[in-house]
Formats: structure tokens, sequence, C-alpha cells
């Protein structure tokens, strides 16, 4: 795929020890979006683990996905700092924008998510879009932001 | 004694990217001390003198944790730094590795050299990604001024400092928890005992302690223990780092003593609330914090243990009367929803249930059975879960409940 990464390359920086599963699992879901089903028999193929392990590992950790994303994956920080800041307000707006819910997964385009705290208390509310975070985001400047995606 | 500073001392004033800075503060003298003048007995001894106890939020003593890994034979032993910092509206470790990271890694040093410890882990939080490049390049430096590596200093010692970045999981912050996490498991705590300082990392002796409290050690180190004890309140002294939050005119880190009322913390670290504003509680601690209304403002601020507001994480979350209370409660429990394990039932189900019947409080569509329902689900989060953060799970809801009474009409 991109700069010609591929699973196995990602997989030889690692040594096939337990410890290193779990950095190995963020790295391929980091460069590919998601650990598909091929990826974790090779994951597991590797690390001479049976994939249900590799499985039970990889569906625990938020940064790890085991589901193809959206197209636009929306989350917005709900971490009792952001909330003071007003983060219900920017949900509330990108439900009615988009007209979804939060955490629903009918819409195959657009997902918004309620994510834990990310440590950058102070300068919320956060909302992150695919991967990239913006921080200090009001109701209004939202749609700024989907500009750079939409 | 109000303005002594530990840990913020040179925040801002040297630069984290570069071991020249702290150097010429004085930086690596605790360990020169440690290497040259003293002993593990020794360290051992001046740690458990100074009371010096956990700052992230159980407030255990580090000098007894240490002991019984010290005392232990095998050769084999690890130290963990809990950098995992995942508790919502918390980061002042982050801070201490974006301003001064030798100082944390000073106290690494330290802490693993005295309890013989070779291989010492840091579990970073997965999100902090710049800060675990500060913290590689911290380490890099420190291996080229002989402060790690082999023979530390031209002395015996040997260590390894190994940078474990975690995968953003509230509860690996647990300690079992973690050390699941780094064996390559699924973040689910570990039935104690046996507790971690038996049977921890790869089933051998391990410490692991937070990393605020770590980057206390180069101080008690290089001014003996009985100067630390001297500061602060006397069942938990030292300094710690207040997190401020919400209606505040002074948000962000502040150092202070222990011992402080949140009254004070709120008034002089934190300059009051803003003009118009109406105090109406505040959270200690986190999303796990208990609330404090105006009549407990006066409770101090440390890790005493009949404290009626335990003070966590350091914390203060202040809420003014225009907050609408549901949003913070959906926030609360949708939370611990999320960040629940799932290893055992009455937490599983019972953050789900609660977020569920807050969600029907919210929209104004609680009826009578909902209310008794979550009395139930709130004694069971209290006195039934595996681990603590089911426990956690319940306080705020139940001072929501008892303090606040958003179950009223």
């Amino acid at each position: 795929m991109r700069n010609n990464i591929t699973v196995e390359k990602i997989l030889l920086e690692f040594d096939p020890v337990a410890q290193n599963l779990l950095l190995a699992l963020k790295k391929i879901s980091k460069n590919f979006g998601y650990i598909c089903e091929k990826d974790s028999q090779k994951i597991a193929e590797y690390f001479e683990f049976p994939i249900t392990k590799i499985y039970e590992t990889a569906s625990f950790y938020d940064l790890v996905e085991t589901k193809k994303p959206a197209n636009l994956e929306i989350k917005v920080c709900s971490g009792g700092d952001c909330n003071l800041g007003q983060s219900t307000n920017v949900i509330r707006e990108i439900e009615n924008h988009f007209r979804i819910r939060v955490g629903d997964k009918f819409n195959p385009k657009v997902r918004l998510k309620k994510i834990s705290c990310l440590g950058r208390c102070g300068d919320g509310p956060i909302v992150i879009v695919n991967r990239k975070v913006y921080e200090r985001v009001t109701a209004s400047s939202i749609y700024k932001i989907f500009a750079e995606w939409i | 004694m109000k303005d002594i500073k530990i840990l913020t001392n040179y925040w801002g004033k040297i630069n984290p990217l570069k071991i020249e800075d702290y150097l010429g503060v004085g930086g690596y003298s605790a360990l020169k001390k440690f290497i040259e003048k003293m002993n593990q007995q020794k360290a051992l001894g001046e740690i458990k003198s100074s009371s010096l106890c956990g700052r992230g939020g159980a407030g255990f003593p580090t000098g007894q944790k240490w002991e019984v890994v010290a005392k232990n034979s095998i050769k084999e032993k690890y130290f963990i730094c809990n950098f995992d910092e995942s508790e919502p509206g918390t980061y002042k470790d982050r801070m201490i590795v974006e301003n001064n990271p030798h100082l944390l890694l000073e106290g690494i040093i330290i802490a693993a050299l005295t309890i013989g410890a070779k291989k010492a882990y840091v579990y970073i939080n997965g999100n902090y990604e710049t800060q675990k490049d500060i913290l590689e390049n911290a380490i890099l430096e420190a291996q080229k001024n002989k402060f790690l590596g082999e023979k530390i200093l031209g002395s015996k010692y040997f260590l390894e400092i190994e940078i474990f970045s975690g995968a953003g999981a509230y509860i690996c912050g647990e300690e079992t928890a973690l050390i699941n996490s780094i064996e390559g498991n699924r973040g689910e705590p570990k039935i104690r005992p046996p507790y971690p300082t038996e049977k921890g990392l790869f089933g051998k002796p391990t410490v692991i302690n937070n990393a605020e409290t770590v980057a206390n050690i180069p101080f008690i180190i290089q001014n003996g223990g009985k100067k630390y004890a001297a500061i602060g309140s006397k069942n938990s002294p030292g300094t710690k780092i207040f997190i401020l939050g919400g209606a505040v005119k002074n948000k962000g880190v502040i150092e202070a003593p222990t011992g402080i009322t949140i009254r004070e913390a709120i008034e002089t670290l934190g300059r009051g609330l803003p003009r118009g504003k109406d105090f109406w509680f505040a959270q200690v601690g986190g999303a796990s914090g208990r609330l404090a209304t105006e009549k407990e403002l006066d409770e101090k601020l440390d890790y005493g243990k009949n404290n009626n507001i335990p003070l966590g994480s350091g914390t203060i979350l202040v809420v003014d009367k225009s907050i609408n209370i549901y949003d913070l409660l959906l926030s609360w429990t949708g939370f611990f929803r999320r960040e629940s394990c799932g290893k055992c039932i009455p937490c599983r189900e019972g953050t789900f249930r609660l977020n569920e019947i807050i969600e029907r409080l919210a929209d104004g569509e609680i009826s009578q059975r909902d209310k008794e329902a979550m009395q139930d689900i709130l004694w069971t989060l209290e006195s039934t879960t595996f681990c603590p953060l089911g426990k956690f799970a319940a306080v705020a809801t139940r001072d929501a409940v008892d303090k606040l009474e958003i179950l009223k009409d």
C-alpha cells in the first residue's frame, strides 16, 4: 500500500516474543487503518500464537482497530475537562450535520465516537478526525475542520 | 515553605531535549551521590525515612514497596515506571516529561539500582507520541553520558531502560493489568495476592511506581529523607502536582505541598473563580474522584487514610452552577462503560446499565424502577467488583445522588 509497506516488513522489525505483540499490532493498525483477518493470520504465524490470541489482544485496545474504519472517522473527547468546555455541543452539532448518532454504525461513510481522555486536557475540547488531532474545537469551528476532509 | 518546588523547579528554564541544560542546574548529582557515597540499603533507608507515598492515587508507601523487592534474593527483578496516566483531566506526568525528562530518568535509574533491577520499563500512554520521542532522546543522551547502560559512572551497576508504549486502555494503569499488557495479553487485572512485588512482570519481583513518585526520588537522595519528610502534611509529606481545570482563572499544573485545603487550592493556586461564575462543587481526583461541595472545601488534600475526599491523581475540576450536570454524569459513566475491561460481570454490566439509566435521566424519562435499580447497581459496583475500577465507577455518581440530589423530584 502506502510506501510499499507490507505487514511482513513491519513484522520483521519485531522479535517474535510475546512482549512485542502489542507493539506490532499497534504499528500495523496505524499503517493500514485496521487489522484484517488475513493480516492477523500472518501475525499469528510469525509470533507462533493461535489466531484467537491475536484477536484477543487486538480487540482489547483502543489504538488497535479490528474493523475497517469509515471514510470520515470522527472522535470527540468526552472527559470532564473537555465536557466543561462544551464538547457536548460539538457532538450535537456533528450529529445534526451528518444526521448520525454517537456510536451507531449505520452510516458507512461517517462515524462519530466518544473517546476517553487523551491527556490533552486544558487544550480541549479535543476532536480527532481520521487520526488528526484538533484542539480547542467549538460547535462552529467544526465546519472548517470538515472542509479539510470532504 | 509554601513555594517549595521539587518537580517543577526548572520548568521552562531548561531545554528538555538537551542534557547539558539539566546537568547545568545540578542534574544527575543525586545519581552521582548514590553511586559514590551510598549503597542500596542506605538509599532505601532514605526513601523510607522520607515517607514518600505513591502519587498515582492509592498513596502506598514507596519505601515499603521497594523493601519487599530489594530483600528478595532472586537476581532477575524489574522496575516499571507507570506513565500510563489516562485518568480524565490528569496530565501531570506528561508535563514532567515535556519540561524535564531527565528528572524522571534520574529517578528511574536510582530506583532501579536501589531495588537491584537490571532492566526498567517505562509504560507510556499510547497517545503520548511526542512525549515518547522526548523520552527516547533523553535515554540516548543519558547513555552517551554514562548514566545508563553498562558500568554506570564507572561503577559495577548496569541498567537498561525500555519504553513500552501502551495502546489506549485506562485499566492498564492498574499494575497487574499493566503487567499483562507488557506481556502481550489483554490488559485485564489479575487477582492479588501474589502482589507484583512478589510475582510481577514475567513472574519476577517487580516494583511499579507512578512517574510523579519517581520524579521525587532525586531530591530525596540529594537532600536526605528527613528534609523531604518536613515538607507538607505529616502522613504523606512532600509536594504534589495539582491539576486545576474547569471554572478557575488559573488553569493548569501547579506544584504545592501536600496538606493544603481544597479551598486554598482553588483560591490561591487557581486564583478563584472567574467573574460571574458561582461555585457548585469540585471534583477531586479525575473521573473517579469524589465531589466536594461548599462545606467540604476545608478538607485537606493529602493521602491520609481517613480523608473524606481522597486526593487521587491530584486533579481538581471546579464546576460552576452554569454547567449541565447531566452532561458531566454522562461523561463519567460513559467513560467507565467504555473502559471497563469486561473481566467481571458486576463491573461490565454495572457500568453499562448505570450509563443507560443516566441517559434516561438526562432525557427526563427516568422511572421509579430505574431509581431503585440505580441504588442496587451502585451498591454492587462499590462492593463486589474484581478490581478498583468498579468502585471508582460508582464514586462520582454516588456523590451526585447523595450530595447533589439528582434523583430528587
